[in-house]
């Protein structure tokens, strides 16, 4: 029985050690792949989506602010597309109330070949008439952000319209309608594409304003011009762009074109054209596309001759999206707008689409992207890091491998390297996040990347200095996106196994600035962003097994644990094993002997301050995570420090005797108890096996025995009825072996279990859990229970009596055999084992629980994204003393949990609440 | 600043403020943060008198910090910054728009209570720059 405990407390360890494991845990990262690919890619992915909820809404204002009254946009009579009718709108507008579809679906299509016909075949007066039209419209659109503002630039092009336009059709929407109309009936293969439509219209619509707005991301700087003087380049950048990603209009394209290719200096006058006639890609690169060629064929015809007939029956469409082998060959196109607007585009398509993803893969666009990233001129390695980041954004690796395969990640640390620009550092770090989340890939981005990532990004964003000017206050850290896209990499890679451990430990100033930045949202209560929760992450993986390895660990094991100093990983934990089971009864003694040591010597002298790897596990720590604890209202920051607790307190050396002892003398105790009650199912597991590392202490032991048997309790089900909160079994089975750990070697805390009325439960899973493990683990402890021969006259007189305590038949078959505590020492190893697997297996199962929890229905998590966010700096659990909003928000995270869809409006965003400028 | 409607002209008495960029080591800094955007959950502004107004609003001021030395006040309501409007933005656009790098001086609108209750009937919505 005793041996038990410390198994268990092994165990507990491993759990952590599942390093992966806890890192997957904590960070969800990692160490699962499922999970950490979706966490991560969630993440940036949420940023996008973010940007694509943004667009909607502007896009709505813009229309119907500064285009309402012309009854351009109206979404009324428009489109059959109802709701999204915004950005169809302005789609469908632009191209002359035809190229919605296009738009959509060209790309696809074209990929078929069944579109290859349809286009290029209308007569060119159309062109022109709408021409006017479009360009207005662009320009209104561009300017959505202010009310005024859009209708100022209106007026200059309203002459425009009543000359090229049909008087009828201008800005009204029953144009469109008649163009659609048009289109639609008397085509063949423009009804099938209809159709297509249909089906596919949510996808797209929603994914095209997402591009767009992910567009317009990009260019961001450039959305000034107005006010700001911006290269002209980039303004015209940016109108092509949006053409681009609107449909293009190719309007007039031949006329253009000689321009064009007469003076490729004139850069500036050519994106302008391009803007106006976006179609002129197409036009460059015809001759580049070679291998489809074919599809070209629509392009000569665009050149001059239509077919007229086709021109009757297609009214708009005589232009198309270039497809995708004419866009990557683009990216080799010799004009440099050229490229960076290819690869935005690309960009733009690859936006949540896998197949294109893909196509762009085996189309070997991907080297060619890369190749990019050395590109001198910022726009188009901006671009091209655009596109890559998007690609490398998904599930499916082997995209990430491609990138890897052409050096693309020792290309975007050199760029990192190189560029002072923010949004291309964004893009980069964005980028590395994402193939950090492919296990192969971390550490070869750990080679390539970690100094640099560290030195570039870490320390300078964390505020952290070398050595400190005594003069200058002590930096802030900043919550940047490049913070925050870097962090989340390290943490990723922080889950790859030892080694991986080892080199982040070892990588210059990252543990201090890391450290540092986490001081610093302790000291301005700014908790809650997904910054400060990579960091906890990564300090909580990197704290992982620190007692065997980091250099000279060995000196530090604890004297009191018979041990050989100086022994291998392995075979110390089978002596910590041995040591404890023949400490049992001793162990108490023993422990508290190192308390009084603590006490009394307190902790070691320094000659000068740790620094380094070394700070992860200095007692002072202890008070940064329970800081953590305390305030942070994010899930996942909370489960990484307590799981940070979890690994310093495990383990027999004697840091982990100073962290165990401080946990309690800083407070901690009551505040880890208190997390018990969290809503969150990874939070109260993490909790509870740090509780039972810290047990290992045996002050502790009797404190939690008497404060947090109740707590650990209530979460236990009962019987078949599970209670509120409906904790997963790894959950179940955590806070069971937390009761086992703190009933074994004290009748006084299997009093107190009794009392709490943990036997009925006990019992309960012990017969009826659809959990082998559940029932194995209450069984130990009813087993446990029983053994104290103290107990049993009261619980006799509770009405329970041998029978009770003793494994079920059919759930452990193998205990009947042996009967007693004899017994244990097989269901141990059994146990065990299942403990064993289920965290290899965690590849498996976590990811499951985690992507709930961190993806898309993370309800918990993005309960707390959301809260936070308007939050000031601190905010406490929900049970705790209310802070300002603390109200509504335990309102929000109850009422939230299973209105899982209506999270993405909130979640998306990590962002902070609350930003510094 | 209350309710706002998409589409509709827009009435707000608005204070014109403009604040030197402080340099802190390689920052420039402003000294104040904001909350809000239309990414951000509008119920859990507490300054805002409409809780579906998802605007920028100035959440902190450093004291004696720039921001506060020009005049901004804790829950103004950012309206525009540099000429670019803040009404529809997401929280980090709003952030991008105020700490750009280049820029030394950001101008700022903004609207208060005070100042929609001392001014009525005043028209100064989005005065171009």
């Amino acid at each position: 029985m005793m041996q038990e405990p410390q198994e268990v407390v092994e165990e507990t360890v491993t759990i952590e050690e599942d390093p992966g494991t806890p890192t997957s845990h904590v960070s969800v990262v990692t160490s699962d792949d499922g999970t950490t690919r979706r966490t991560e890619t969630k993440d940036i992915s949420s940023n996008v989506k973010v940007t694509k909820m943004v667009k909607t809404v502007t896009t709505r204002t813009v229309r119907q602010v500064p285009l309402g009254p012309d009854g351009l946009p109206l979404p009324e009579g428009s489109s059959p597309l109802g709701s999204y009718t915004d950005s169809i709108d302005r789609r469908y507008m632009k191209n002359g109330g035809f190229i919605t579809p296009q738009a959509t679906s060209t790309l696809t299509r074209s990929y078929n070949n069944s579109y290859n016909d349809s286009y290029g075949e209308a007569p060119e007066s159309q062109y022109v008439r709408h021409y006017g039209l479009h360009d207005g419209y662009a320009d209104l659109t561009d300017n959505y952000g202010s009310l005024s503002r859009g209708v100022n630039f209106r007026p200059p092009r309203y002459p425009y319209l009543p000359n090229s336009y049909r008087p009828e059709n201008s800005y009204t929407l029953p144009i469109r309608k008649d163009d659609y109309g048009h289109v639609a009936q008397p085509q063949v293969p423009m009804g099938s594409s209809t159709v297509d439509l249909n089906r596919s219209q949510p996808e797209r619509f929603q994914a095209e304003p997402y591009g767009l707005e992910d567009d317009r991301r990009s260019l961001g700087p450039e959305e000034e011009e107005p006010y700001e003087l911006e290269p002209d380049y980039s303004t015209a950048n940016r109108r092509t762009l949006q053409g681009a990603n609107r449909g293009r209009t190719h309007r007039e394209p031949l006329r253009d074109m000689p321009r064009v290719r007469g003076y490729p200096d004139e850069a500036i006058e050519a994106e302008l054209i391009d803007e106006r006639h976006p179609y002129i890609h197409g036009m460059y690169s015809a001759p580049l596309a070679q291998p489809e060629r074919g599809s070209m064929a629509s392009l000569d015809r665009m050149g001059g001759r239509r077919s007229p007939s086709i021109d009757s029956i297609r009214k708009d469409p005589r232009w198309r999206d270039p497809d995708l082998p004419e866009v990557i060959a683009m990216l080799g196109h010799p004009i440099d707008p050229v490229k960076s607007n290819a690869a935005a585009y690309l960009q733009h398509l690859c936006y949540e689409n896998d197949k294109i993803k893909k196509d762009v893969r085996q189309l070997k666009g991907i080297p060619v992207l890369v190749g990019l990233l050395d590109h001198p001129k910022s726009e188009v390695h901006r671009k091209a890091c655009g596109a890559l980041r998007n690609i490398s954004y998904g599930k499916d690796n082997d995209n990430k491998v491609a990138i890897k395969i052409c050096d693309g990640i020792p290309g975007l640390v050199r760029l990192l390297r190189k560029t002072n620009d923010m949004e291309v550092r964004e893009l980069i770090t964005g980028t590395l996040w994402n193939l950090s989340s492919y296990e192969p890939l971390k550490m070869v981005i750990i080679n390539h990347g970690l100094q640099t990532l560290t030195n570039e990004v870490i320390i300078p964003h964390s505020g952290w200095e070398h050595e400190p000017n005594e003069d200058s206050k002590p930096r802030d850290a900043e919550w940047t996106t490049v913070f925050k896209n870097t962090s989340g990499c390290l943490r990723n890679v922080s889950s790859d196994g030892a080694e991986a451990r080892r080199r982040l430990r070892e990588c210059e100033g990252l543990v201090d600035a890391l450290l540092h930045a986490l001081q610093s949202a302790v000291g301005k209560k700014d908790m809650d962003n997904k910054s400060v929760e990579n960091c906890v992450c990564i300090m909580r993986n990197l704290s992982y097994h620190v007692h065997k390895e980091v250099p000279g660990a060995e000196r530090f094991q604890d004297p009191s644990a018979p041990q050989a100093p100086g022994s291998a990983g392995p075979q110390r934990k089978k002596k910590d094993d041995a040591g404890c089971f023949g400490g049992k009864k001793a162990k108490g003694r023993k422990n508290g002997e190192n308390d009084k040591n603590y006490d009394t010597l307190d902790l070691p002298k320094r000659s000068e301050p740790s620094k380094g790897f070394e700070l992860l596990y200095q007692p002072e720590v202890v008070r940064l995570y329970l800081s953590l604890l305390t305030e942070s209202q994010n899930y996942n920051t909370l489960e990484a420090a307590a799981g940070a607790l979890q690994n310093l307190s495990a383990g027999q050396w004697t840091w982990s005797n100073y962290i165990r002892a401080t946990v309690r003398k800083e407070k901690g105790l009551p505040i880890l108890v208190e997390l018990l009650r969290s809503d969150s199912d990874k939070v109260v597991r993490a909790v509870s096996i740090a509780l039972r590392n810290l047990s290992i202490d045996r002050r502790n032991k009797d404190l939690i025995g008497s404060y947090a048997m109740r707590d650990l309790v209530s979460n236990l089900p009962s019987g078949q009825q599970r209670p509120a909160k409906n904790l997963e079994e790894d959950t179940v089975v955590a806070i069971l072996n937390t009761i086992h750990e703190i009933v074994t070697d004290s009748s006084e805390n299997a009093r107190s279990l009794a009392q709490a009325q943990a036997i009925e439960k006990l019992v309960a899973i012990n017969r009826t859990s659809q959990s082998a493990r559940e029932t194995k683990a209450a069984s130990h402890v009813l087993q446990t229970v029983w053994s104290y021969k103290e107990l049993r006259n009261a619980l006799t007189k509770d009405g329970w009596n041998k029978s009770h305590f003793q494994p079920t038949l059919a759930t452990t078959p193998k205990a009947t055999k042996n009967g007693k505590p004899g017994y244990d020492d097989t269901t141990l190893p059994l146990m065990e084992k299942n403990q064993g697997t289920r965290k290899c297996g965690s590849g498996d199962m976590i990811p499951m629980d985690e992507l709930g929890p961190d993806g898309y229905s993370t309800i918990d998590q993005r309960d707390k994204d959301c809260k936070y966010k308007t939050v000031d700096g601190s905010v406490d659990q929900t049970e705790r003393e209310p802070l300002k909003n603390d109200t509504n928000r335990k309102h929000y995270i109850r009422s939230n949990r299973p209105a899982v869809s209506l999270v993405d409006a909130c979640d998306v965003k990590p962002q902070p609440v609350d930003s510094w400028v | 600043m209350s309710s706002f409607i998409p589409g509709q002209p827009l009435t707000a008495v608005v204070q014109r403020i403009q604040i030197q960029k402080l340099r802190q080591g390689d920052n420039l800094i402003l000294g104040f943060s904001i909350g809000g955007g239309i990414d951000q959950d509008p119920g859990q502004n507490p300054f805002s008198d409409d809780k579906t107004d998802k605007g920028i609003y100035v959440t902190r001021i450093t004291p004696r910090g720039p921001a506060d030395e020009a005049g901004l006040k804790m829950g103004d309501k950012l309206m525009q910054v540099n000429g670019w409007d803040m009404t529809m933005v997401t929280h980090d656009q709003a952030r991008k728009r105020l700490t750009k790098k280049n820029e030394d001086v950001v101008r700022l609108l903004v609207t208060r209570r005070s100042l929609e209750e001392a001014v009525k009937h005043s028209m100064g919505s989005y005065p171009r720059q």
